[in-house]
């Protein structure tokens, strides 16, 4: 392409070093901002005083905070449940899902402890304990099933994973919803409430779900960085052919990565209604929370399979969320404004990923009179 | 950056330009071609050469040498950094294939581009400016036809591609470049997936083309015999630069071969005696199923001892590859055993037969062989993630590796930037030393080796065989796969020719003639036996 006598070019990358990646999602971020300013203008709005509202509340206000971490910690978490499949390239799309599983088999714990009515059978550190581990065995054992079916026959994972979401669903609903065994004695369509004793204790503000998150970044980078069963997870994701020549067992693979995000998927589960101060309960409205584990593909898609990124991604994501909203009804913007950010902030952060490839090169052109043939 | 002028006349050129040739014209100058890539590698620099109408101009060079990038220029793919292109005195740039297949070049590529379910005219068809809107099928169909048949190509055009043998895609290839027009056809080492009959008788039909004033540019690696055998003129590549050009008819293959590798080539591999010692694999009626679900492999028996190579012979097709996967428990085996060191592995998994001492390097070098976006560090750690030097309770020794894969690029001779680049980059004779490299550093005890020099140039051919040697002195078991005749011939110490999945005869080398080999596997020993 020639402009005004420059030619512009475009050049494949040869390596990308990781600030310059981490530089690019910033301008991303900037960009979308920028271009979504257009829209808010064309309403008559302040574009600044917009962002100021949603960026303030996200992130400086106490209670925003709060909101923003909760909603951080379970798209954390629902990231790492679709990083896992995906660095093996195989897609979970079961994490409502997964985490549903997880939810009930914590309220599970506490239902058989005798919680639904008051007085647990066990002290709290270990029916906390065992809810946790409740959550991800029946998250991980969920996962599992499509691990299993695309390890042993090749049956496509997204179909499976899909169907099984619909199946955890109208589970939740049976399981909670009235004459179901976890229904609220006030019949209020939503689970019964965890005891004090049962409920996720707190670290500073914010429940130990936080401190799970951090951990477990940490042995996801160790995984995929240093570990032969992370190196096996990543050959197998960009070759399966050459992985196999290799000796790496491709149903080991499919099993276990499945397991492995399904537990953690299993785990948001836990956070969302057994660790957020106001919530602990499976509420009534959780449909929503699943489809909020579909950001967890964009922030792994976007993190490009790095849990680090994908923890900063979704802190961005977590407070727009919640921001988003609030400035909506503080400025009495139109509906699904904070929906419409987030979506083109997802655009931009994905369009800017032609930069990790490319390199636009700009040369000053020497005219010739040559012939042109493509008339 | 075209104004109208211009663009009117180069329509009105486009028209008339291939009227009225003359043998010996120039129809394709180029000059002063540069290309450098990102990373500073110069690919192209400064290269010069004409093509002649009723010549066939080979280019000649190693993997690396800057071929695949001129042709790429040539033919619009990439646009050069310097240089021009005059197609019968008139400069042209071209922005893409579709330009130059406008002003008439045509371009037969190495990795054939065709849609295996669709017929051979379909294929042919597709692209054409004729398959826009309503076909007329049965006029097209005539053309092709006719073509076909004025080159001499034998093709039923209503086949599928996928019922092809190589030969039979390459000719749908150049019928389909002929029938859009073009003029100056260039063909990327168009026998290097042939066998020897396909071979003679594709060059038989370039050389017919030229009858029409064509000019012809094949680009060849290593089959030095196919440029003596066609070619009237060559230019030789070497890093990217012209080292000569000559006429055919001056050259020899020792000339060619010291030229393009740049110091004189050895063409007779010393091979040492060694005493052949233990059995080190005992294969029992190996049958095993082709991807198709037909049966491939067909009761296959055979011992190799320590120090010796067994080489299996065959045209593409009649099981070696099925036998390969079997060996090495990547295809599932319809019966049989194997002994491996007098144990039997037949149900043992990959890793086990890694474990044990059994290396395989794959014919299909980037699909299987190595994982094209991971670092050469990370190809080498596809042999030893499992391994307890470099696996510290499930901990990769990075460190480890990386010592380790910079002793293999040492020691094999690899043309890389260093071991952290992807192995994408590598050429194709490099990414081969790497493989082989990786799987002869596990000294294994056995060695399969799946058309180990195919598509190498000389100088990679030469070192792959070496170490295929050396391999054998240390008193490792060799299973060598290959095509080439010559190659099984100068490396067995066995020879074992197949024809449809079965082991034809088990020969040792000393006795074995070509003719012979050849004849057992083009099924005429079968045949003979069986009236």
């Amino acid at each position: 392409m020639t402009l005004g006598g420059y030619q512009v070019r475009l050049q494949r990358r040869v390596a990308l070093p990781g600030w310059k990646a981490a530089l690019f999602s910033i301008l991303a971020v900037i960009f979308g901002l920028v271009l979504f300013s257009i829209i808010f203008l064309q309403a008559g709005q302040d574009p600044l005083e917009i962002y100021k509202q949603i960026f303030s509340y996200a992130f400086f206000n106490s209670y925003g905070l709060h909101l923003t971490i909760n909603r951080f910690i379970f798209l954390a978490l629902a990231s790492f449940a679709f990083i896992i499949p995906a660095q093996a390239g195989l897609w979970n799309i079961g994490m409502p899902g997964q985490l549903y599983l997880g939810a009930l088999a914590a309220f599970g714990v506490v239902y058989f402890a005798g919680g639904k009515s008051g007085d647990l059978a066990l002290s709290a550190p270990i029916i906390i304990l065992l809810m946790l581990a409740a959550s991800m065995l029946a998250g991980g054992a969920y996962g599992a099933i499509a691990g299993f079916l695309k390890g042993k026959w090749g049956v496509n994972e997204i179909v499976v994973t899909m169907m099984l979401n619909f199946i955890a669903f109208y589970l939740v609903a049976f399981m909670i919803k009235d004459g179901g065994p976890f229904m609220n004695l006030g019949g209020r369509g939503e689970s019964f409430e965890l005891p004090e004793a049962a409920r996720a204790p707190m670290t500073g503000g914010f429940p130990i779900t936080l401190w799970i998150v951090f951990i477990l970044t940490i042995l996801l980078q160790v995984l995929f960085s240093r570990m032969s069963l992370g190196y096996q997870i990543r050959a197998f994701g960009k070759s399966p052919l050459a992985a196999r020549y290799a000796g790496i067992k491709p149903f080991v693979i499919a099993v276990l990565v499945f397991t492995l995000g399904g537990a953690i998927a299993g785990l948001a589960g836990y956070h969302y209604f057994a660790a957020v101060p106001g919530v602990y309960k499976i509420a009534r409205t959780y449909g929503y929370f699943g489809d909020l584990s579909f950001y967890g593909i964009i922030c792994g898609l976007i993190s490009l399979g790095n849990p680090i990124a994908a923890l900063f991604i979704a802190l961005l994501f977590g407070g727009l969320s919640i921001g988003g909203r609030y400035a909506q009804g503080k400025l009495h913007l139109g509906f699904g404004v904070d929906y419409a950010l987030m979506g083109m902030l997802m655009i931009s952060l994905v369009a800017f990923q032609f930069f990790y490839n490319y390199q636009i090169l700009i040369t000053k052109k020497e005219r010739a009179l040559d012939v042109d043939v493509s008339d | 950056m075209t104004n109208a002028k211009t663009r009117g006349e180069t329509i009105e050129l486009h028209g008339d330009i291939w009227k009225h040739i003359q043998p010996g014209e120039v129809v394709l100058d180029a000059q002063g071609i540069t290309k450098r890539y990102p990373g500073g590698v110069l690919a192209n620099d400064h290269i010069d050469f004409k093509v002649k109408a009723g010549e066939i101009h080979a280019i000649l060079g190693e993997n690396g040498a800057g071929k695949t990038t001129l042709m790429s220029i040539l033919f619009g793919l990439l646009q050069p950094d310097e240089g021009e292109i005059y197609i019968r005195g008139l400069k042209v740039r071209f922005r893409s294939p579709e330009d130059a297949i406008k002003m008439g070049i045509g371009m037969v590529h190495q990795h054939r581009k065709l849609i295996p379910a669709h017929s051979v005219l379909e294929n042919i068809l597709l692209g054409h400016p004729r398959s826009k809107g309503v076909m007329k099928l049965k006029e097209a169909e005539e053309e092709v036809a006719a073509l076909a048949k004025r080159y001499g190509f034998e093709i039923d055009i209503r086949a599928k591609v996928w019922q092809l043998t190589e030969g039979e895609k390459q000719v749908v290839e150049i019928v389909k470049a002929l029938y859009r027009g073009a003029k100056i056809l260039i063909l990327d080492e168009p026998t290097s997936a042939l066998t020897p009959l396909e071979t003679d008788r594709l060059l038989e039909s370039i050389e017919s083309m030229t009858q029409d004033a064509l000019g012809v540019v094949p680009f060849i690696t290593h089959k030095l015999p196919v440029v003596l055998a066609i070619s009237d003129e060559v230019t030789i590549l070497r890093r990217g630069r012209v080292v000569d050009r000559l006429k055919t008819a001056e050259a020899t293959e020792q000339i060619l071969a010291q030229k393009m590798v740049g110091r004189p080539v050895i063409f007779d591999l010393q091979k040492q005696p060694v005493e052949p010692g233990e059995p080190v694999i005992q294969v029992e009626n190996l049958s095993a199923r082709n991807n198709k679900g037909v049966m491939a492999l067909n009761q296959v028996s055979f011992t190799v001892r320590e120090g010796e190579i067994l080489g299996i012979a065959g045209v593409a097709g009649n099981g070696q590859h099925e036998l390969a996967e079997a060996l090495f428990g990547l295809r599932p085996i319809e019966g049989g055993r194997i002994l491996f060191l007098r144990r039997d592995i037949t149900r043992a998994s990959v890793q086990e037969r890694w474990k044990l001492g059994m290396g395989y390097t794959p014919s299909e070098r980037t699909e299987v062989g190595s994982i094209p976006d991971f670092s050469l560090i990370e190809n080498v750690a596809m042999n030893y993630y499992f391994d307890a030097r470099f696996n510290h309770r499930g901990l990769l020794d990075y460190g480890g590796l990386r010592r380790l894969t910079e002793q293999i690029i040492d020691e094999f001779d690899v043309a890389t930037p260093g071991p952290d680049v992807n192995i994408r980059t590598l050429s194709g004779g490099n990414l081969q030393k790497v493989i082989l490299g990786r799987v002869l550093s596990r000294h294994p005890k056995l060695v399969i080796a799946n058309l180990p020099a195919q598509g190498l140039d000389v100088g990679a051919t030469e070192f792959v065989q070496r170490q295929l040697l050396a391999a054998r002195e240390q008193k490792a078991a060799v299973i060598l796969i290959s095509e080439d005749l010559d190659e099984i011939l100068s490396l067995s110490d066995w020879i074992a020719p197949m024809y449809e999945g079965e082991m034809v005869d088990i020969i040792p080398a000393a006795e074995a003639k070509k003719e012979v080999i050849g004849a057992m596997i083009a099924g005429v020993h079968q045949q003979e036996r069986e009236s």
